[in-house]
């Protein structure tokens, strides 16, 4: 082999070893860790399946932190802070170690905790605590846990109640008494003494009280099992009053996004004897109405007129920019073919532009008490003028607000002296 | 030569977490590997201790590659970085260190490098330290518990120790070291027919690797008088002193050879009988 290709082997032989993965089961379960700080072993974790510190202090500063296995296996590490803290979980399958490493003017200090995995008792218990913790967060609400007590209550005292019972029955039938039939009972009455007469009462007494103690539970039950009802009932009303709140806010919320519709269908809706509609009014307002349309009719013509005269100047001064710019004859023609497409686009944002230029026009009623200053003060501020006036309501026109009409509407109900605001009336 | 340069590119590139700190340093390990063997090449020409020869080629690589592994495990705590440039940093904290490695022509012969390998392992490696009674007297398991005078808690470990460096550790150090099947048995032959002259030849150069590795001991571990020694052994203190200074150390070996044992097994001190094989 030459000196050539065994220094190639040798340098794949490197890589190689440094491509695999650390087998860490090496360390296997109880073998301890070896720590070095500074390329210098100062200790060992000592841990298998508990938990294992090691502290170090020195006036020298930690540059390094090292975790190697007894075969010399680099498992993990860290590189201090010059100063200040560092820390580091190194994982070892299931095993953590833990690396916490200072540095200050005074020196460096390392901690080092190995955390074994947990156990499968552990893990148990573990699962079972979440568990229970679960089922406690699950408890029923107040009303029902009482209920539940209640129940609870009643039958433990009930189970009292019947163990007695039954103790009291396996008694009698233990005594000699119980083996004689009902015909010798009555003659072994006849014959018993005045004490065993006064015992058989006493026992009778004893057996009625009993009988007394567990009416009396089945009757506490009862009122227990009647509470959990009604609190069940009052649960399903609470349910039901939510599930129709909820209908009513959905309907509600249904109803305000199809607002202006409706607002718009009103007139027709409102009955002919609702109110006395002024002629007069309406007609100064038809005219008024008239006049304006005649007016931004004007406006409109004049901005189209003024659209066109710049959309040519543009045109032009594209042309002679590409044919500046561009030396390929090609590009110049795809160029032109682009400028010829854009007039197509430009009428459509004249329309638009056409449109915004059109006035906006609501109606609004007043806070009670406003004066009429106060109102032209604020229809001044709005830049716009007042329209007719009908059933209190007064009509304004503005230059189109920059926001949607309803947010416009929305803001201008926010304002002190405005009490209600419409788009129609 | 492209794809070493987009690799470079992509090593010069910020990593945000350690995840791809780990993608992309390992898709990058020849270029990192050359780049450091390159870098140990130029130390040892700019210190006046390079040769053009397949010694100092290995020498080169293989702390390299040394460093190159410290960097995979340390650099991903170092994240948001550049690889790059944190190799290249660490690379060059290791050659501003006094000593940065232990040099000797010598120690790059079979002989020498296999030495080194050993005492170099020791120091990372609780297996090869223990394994180097073994190839420097020629002891087996028991033998170490008695010199070292450890309890029964330690003495199994020592056996598992002794296990493991058969099993694996030995290859793996003599791959780490370059050393070839043909040098081992070169190294094999020479102390069958020279052993003499072969174990005068080891201790002189053991002497220098050990003298470079104990300044991996902990600093409270400095060499010790028989009486010191004969105190600690008494007491029953100083395990882990013990096992690893007499390790690293012919001459205080030879100086609490017997203590161990209470004084009843002392006889001749130990002399350097090395062994090739675990």
């Amino acid at each position: 082999m030459g000196q050539e290709e065994d220094l190639e082997v040798y340098r794949s032989q490197r890589l190689e070893s440094m491509s695999e993965r650390p087998n860490y089961s090496a360390r296997g379960l109880v073998d301890p860790i070896q720590v070095y700080v500074n390329e210098r072993r100062v200790g060992e974790l000592k841990g298998a399946e508990t938990e294992a510190t090691l502290s170090v202090h020195g006036v020298d500063h930690i540059e390094t932190v090292q975790l190697r296995t007894e075969d010399g296996q680099l498992l993990g590490g860290l590189v201090a802070p010059e100063s200040g803290f560092r820390t580091n979980r190194v994982q070892l399958l299931a095993d953590t170690v833990e690396l916490c490493v200072q540095n200050t003017m005074q020196g460096g200090s390392l901690s080092a905790v190995f955390i074994p995995a947990p156990s499968f008792w552990s893990r148990t218990r573990t699962i079972l605590v979440d568990f229970a913790d679960r089922w406690m967060v699950r408890r029923p609400e107040a009303a029902v846990a009482y209920g539940m007590r209640t129940v609870a209550f009643t039958q433990a005292l009930l189970a009292v109640a019947v163990v007695g019972l039954v103790a009291d029955r396996v008694m009698i039938w233990i005594t000699p008494e119980h083996a004689v039939a009902p015909t010798v009972q009555a003659e072994a009455l006849r014959t018993a003494s005045i004490a065993e007469i006064e015992q058989l009462a006493k026992q009778l007494g004893e057996l009625r009280s009993m009988q007394t103690k567990v009416g009396e539970a089945l009757q506490s039950q009862e009122k227990g099992m009647t509470l959990l009802h009604q609190t069940m009932a009052r649960l399903s009303s609470t349910q039901e009053s939510v599930a129709s709140s909820v209908v009513m806010v959905k309907e509600e919320m249904e109803k305000r996004q199809e607002g202006p519709e409706h607002e718009a269908d009103r007139p027709t809706q409102i009955p002919p004897g609702r109110g006395v509609v002024d002629q007069e009014q309406f007609e100064v307002a038809i005219h008024g109405l008239a006049a304006d349309n005649d007016r931004l009719s004007k406006q409109i013509a004049g901005l189209e007129e003024h659209n066109r005269t710049l959309t040519a100047k543009l045109q032009m001064a594209l042309t002679h920019v590409a044919k500046a710019v561009e030396q390929n004859s090609e590009r110049v023609v795809a160029r032109e073919a682009e400028m010829a497409r854009k007039p197509q686009l430009l009428p459509v944002a004249d329309s638009r532009q056409s449109t915004q230029a059109q006035p906006f026009l609501f109606w609004v009623t007043f806070s009670e008490g406003t004066s009429q200053e106060s109102i032209d003060q604020w229809v001044n501020g709005m830049k716009g003028h007042k329209g007719v006036q009908n059933e209190g309501w007064q009509e304004v026109q503005i230059l189109p607000p920059p926001v949607p009409p309803d947010l416009f509407l929305e803001q201008i109900r926010g304002e002190k002296i405005i009490k209600e605001a419409r788009l129609n009336h | 030569m492209a794809d070493r340069t987009a690799t470079v590119s992509r090593l010069e590139e910020v990593v945000a977490t350690s995840d791809e700190f780990d993608r992309v340093v390992a898709q990058a390990l020849p270029v990192l590997l050359d780049r450091a063997a390159g870098y140990t090449k130029r130390f040892l020409r700019e210190t006046g201790q390079w040769n053009d020869d397949i010694e100092h080629e290995k020498f080169a690589l293989r702390w390299g590659s040394e460093y190159l592994e410290r960097f995979l495990v340390c650099g991903r705590t170092e994240v948001p970085c550049r690889p790059l440039f944190l190799f290249d940093s660490l690379v060059a904290k290791q050659h501003s260190k006094p000593e940065p490695f232990c040099y000797h022509p010598d120690l790059l012969k079979p002989l020498g490098r296999f030495l080194d390998g050993l005492v170099a392992r020791a120091v990372v490696s609780r297996d090869a330290l223990i394994a180097l009674y073994h190839h420097s007297y020629g002891w087996g398991a028991g033998d170490v518990i008695t010199v070292t005078g450890l309890n029964g808690l330690e003495s199994q470990r020592i056996y598992k120790n002794f296990r493991r460096w058969r099993e694996s550790g030995w290859q793996r150090t003599m791959d780490e070291m370059g050393l070839t099947k043909t040098e081992l048995t070169e190294l094999e032959d020479q102390r069958q027919r020279h052993r003499q002259r072969f174990n005068s030849e080891a201790e002189r150069l053991i002497r220098v690797a050990q003298g470079h590795y104990r300044k991996s001991e902990p600093d409270h571990y400095p060499c010790l008088s028989r009486s010191q020694w004969g105190e600690m052994f008494s007491q029953g203190y100083g395990c882990d002193y013990r096992i690893w200074h007499l390790a690293l150390c012919v001459d205080c070996m030879q100086a609490a050879w017997g203590l161990g044992s209470g004084g009843s097994s002392a006889g001749e001190k130990p002399r350097l009988e090395l062994q090739v094989r675990p």
